[in-house]
């Protein structure tokens, strides 16, 4: 019983580190914009889409990939938000995040018109689980895991020590103030939106790497990375990371006791306690 | 003034004569019009890779009956909509056929919960419904004869999947399947024939689709300690799956369907992660002359099941059309079993049966899936069984029964 549990904690915690990596680019745009930006689904996608090129056909190695993926997704998210998003805003909140679902559809059916539906891998070699006292451990979770920690201490990072992501706290903070210090809103709209859809990118190749990719690898992971980020409070980074953690691992201990089938039915229950409990997330603010 | 006056009378008349003028053309083009097929197969989702494939087929079928005179007249069209392997977006997809194109049938769901979606919006409005659902709830559905499949139906595929995993030394079976119409079905199906042919089905569980990883349900299963796993599910999860039990170390063997392990998912996944896999689906009647025809007609040496399936649809409904002289979804429902089943001369492509009708013959269209025979719930009689098995990223066919 010890083992299962650990099993499935571990399980719960590799799963949700890689949810995590989208969620702090969602929760990063909605502290800056304020509103929910539901491309971030298509951006996952055109980041697999962009790690499989330059893994499949220019050969390049898994760590080269996943930054061709960040800069592929973050080009994307930097244009779309500049000419598609940009003239929403001015019409609030709401429309812009309508916007944003037909942006998305938009852009699936792009990856779609450009490689298909089928499903495709990576070409990178597959390994069998370290076991450990009847616990096992995948060298490419490993991987995957090492990977989420470093970009979320280097988002970290950007954000407490270098100037410009002081000035996007200052903006997530209160844009107004910010404004009068003569932070230019506009520049720090654009970092976000590239920054936020390069860790959607990045986080769709690792998506992918665990699975297979197809145009509808963002669509399918929305609502989980969507809920983590809510969990932990929508416009928080590290509300991102332990939002992740809580589905992650809440709907891997729902094992125990229920159906697989009912998975993310516990994820969403854990959203609503969370939410009854706290309003605005377990780390809730709208700041970065 | 009274020479320049227009009398009511007059003006009505006028009325008439320019809204006649105007209608007379309309009247003209409905008369000379296309004959509308509705089509609603998965062209994206999970069953992005067959529906397409299906479209081709019922055009290819389509492309034959108007360069031989189409039908009551008219050149058929076929009204395309994507399910997207999707019940809501399948619903207003079947909404559009109806309401705005008027479609008497509707050919290619695929999905069960599709199917189950959309066929109450079928009865409801009178619109005939093919597909190649599996599930055995779908027959079972109130649908009043608006609804016929030629894929075989659950019952039947689980008691085929159970005596093929057993023949081949299975013993201790445990089942993962899709949370989806026919999981609980096939199931309970497997844990009846498999200990008749001396296996049993020692665990099974129902699991989510649209998940990233689904190493704990692996770990679940494995740890009933089987011999063999049954994968009840659709391309984008049995691939995960596939990874998944790699990387956990099981070497018992896997059976899956063919849609779910298709040529294109074995190009996506490392050869060591699909080698020794089974498949399964139902089989094409690879020895009847409808399926050389088939052949011919789409150009590939192989039509699968779902080719062949699509391309008896479209024939079954265009003879049922001329059978009836009128096309609507009753009069496909009240007489698809005439031209499908019985003593009649025996035909094995819509443009035989069509010329056949013509010279006023009974027919018994018998097509490239199998024979076509309806039960009065709308299922098949019987049906073959492909079986192949993965060798170094290939397909090896091992037999069809």
């Amino acid at each position: 019983m010890v083992t299962e549990v650990l099993q499935l904690i571990i399980n719960g915690i590799m799963a949700g580190t890689i949810l995590a990596v989208p969620a702090i680019g969602l929760t990063a745009i909605f502290a800056v914009l304020r509103f929910a930006n539901f491309a971030l689904a298509s951006h996952a996608t055109i980041g697999a889409f962009a790690g499989l090129v330059a893994n499949v056909n220019f050969g390049l190695p898994l760590v080269p990939a996943l930054a061709f993926a960040f800069l592929a997704a973050a080009i994307a998210g930097l244009v779309t938000d500049e000419f598609v998003l940009k003239p929403f805003r001015a019409a609030g909140f709401i429309t812009t995040a309508i916007g944003s679902i037909a942006l998305t559809i938009a852009l699936e059916n792009v990856v779609r018109f450009i490689f298909g539906n089928e499903l495709r891998g990576y070409d990178l070699p597959i390994q069998r689980d370290w076991r450990f006292e009847g616990i096992r451990i995948g060298p490419q979770q490993v991987e995957n895991l090492a990977i989420a920690v470093a970009v979320m201490a280097a988002v970290f990072l950007f954000l407490t020590l270098t100037r410009t992501g002081k000035a996007m706290r200052a903006v997530a903070d209160n844009p107004m103030l910010a404004n009068i210090k003569g932070i230019n809103a506009e520049m720090v709209a654009r970092i976000v939106s590239f920054v936020g859809m390069g860790l959607a990118g990045l986080g769709g190749m690792l998506i992918g790497l665990d699975t297979t990719i197809d145009p509808l690898t963002g669509f399918r992971s929305m609502l989980s990375i969507f809920a983590a980020a809510v969990v932990g409070g929508l416009g928080s980074i590290p509300g991102a990371v332990v939002g992740a953690l809580t589905v992650g691992v809440g709907e891997e201990l729902s094992l125990l006791f229920l159906s697989p089938n009912y998975r993310s039915a516990v994820g969403f229950f854990t959203i609503l306690l969370v939410l009854i409990f706290r309003p605005r997330g377990i780390l809730g603010q709208r700041a970065l | 003034m009274s020479g320049n006056t227009i009398s009511r009378r007059r003006a009505l008349q006028g009325i008439a004569a320019v809204a006649g003028s105007v209608a007379a053309p309309a009247i003209v083009r409905a008369q000379s019009g296309t004959l509308q097929l509705g089509v609603l197969t998965p062209l994206t989702g999970a069953g992005g890779f067959d529906g397409p494939r299906m479209l081709k087929a019922m055009q290819a079928v389509a492309a034959e009956v108007n360069e031989a005179g189409g039908l009551l007249g008219r050149q058929i069209s076929l009204i395309v909509e994507d399910d997207q392997t999707n019940p809501e977006a399948a619903v207003r997809a079947a909404r559009k056929l109806i309401d705005v194109s008027k479609v008497p049938v509707i050919m290619g769901t695929w999905a069960s919960a599709v199917t189950s979606a959309v066929a109450p919006v079928c009865w409801e409005s009178k619109t005939f419904l093919t597909t190649v659902s599996g599930a055995d709830s779908i027959t079972l559905l109130p649908h009043q004869g608006y609804l016929i499949r030629t894929q075989p139906n659950n019952h039947l595929q689980a008691a085929k999947h159970a005596e093929f995993m057993a023949s081949i030394g299975a013993k201790r079976v445990f089942c993962l399947s899709i949370q989806a119409p026919f999981s609980v079905p096939t199931q309970k199906r497997l844990a009846e024939v498999l200990p008749q042919k001396g296996s049993e089905l020692i665990g099974s569980l129902i699991y989510e689709k649209d998940k990233t990883t689904y190493r704990s349900e692996i770990d679940q299963a494995l740890r009933a300690k089987p011999d063999f796993l049954y994968l009840n599910g659709y391309a984008p999860d049995v691939t995960v799956m596939m990874r998944d039990l790699y990387r956990a170390g099981f070497d018992g063997g896997r059976l899956t369907q063919s849609y779910a392990l298709t040529s294109k998912v074995l190009e996506s996944l490392p050869p060591e992660v699909t080698e020794g896999a089974y498949t399964t689906q139902p089989s094409a009647d690879v020895d009847s002359p409808a399926f050389a025809r088939a052949v011919k007609r789409l150009g590939i040496d192989d039509p699968d099941s779902y080719e062949t399936q699509a391309t008896d649809w479209i024939s079954l409904v265009c003879l049922t059309i001329a059978k009836a002289k009128e096309a609507t979804g009753t009069a496909l429902r009240e007489n698809v079993r005439k031209i499908s089943q019985g003593s009649g001369m025996k035909v094995y492509t819509a443009v035989d049966g069509l010329k056949a009708l013509a010279e006023g013959k009974e027919i018994n269209y018998e097509g490239a899936s199998g024979p076509c025979d309806f039960t009065d719930i709308g299922d098949i009689i019987d049906c073959k069984f492909r079986y192949q098995r993965v060798a170094a990223a290939k397909f090896k066919f091992l037999k069809i029964a």
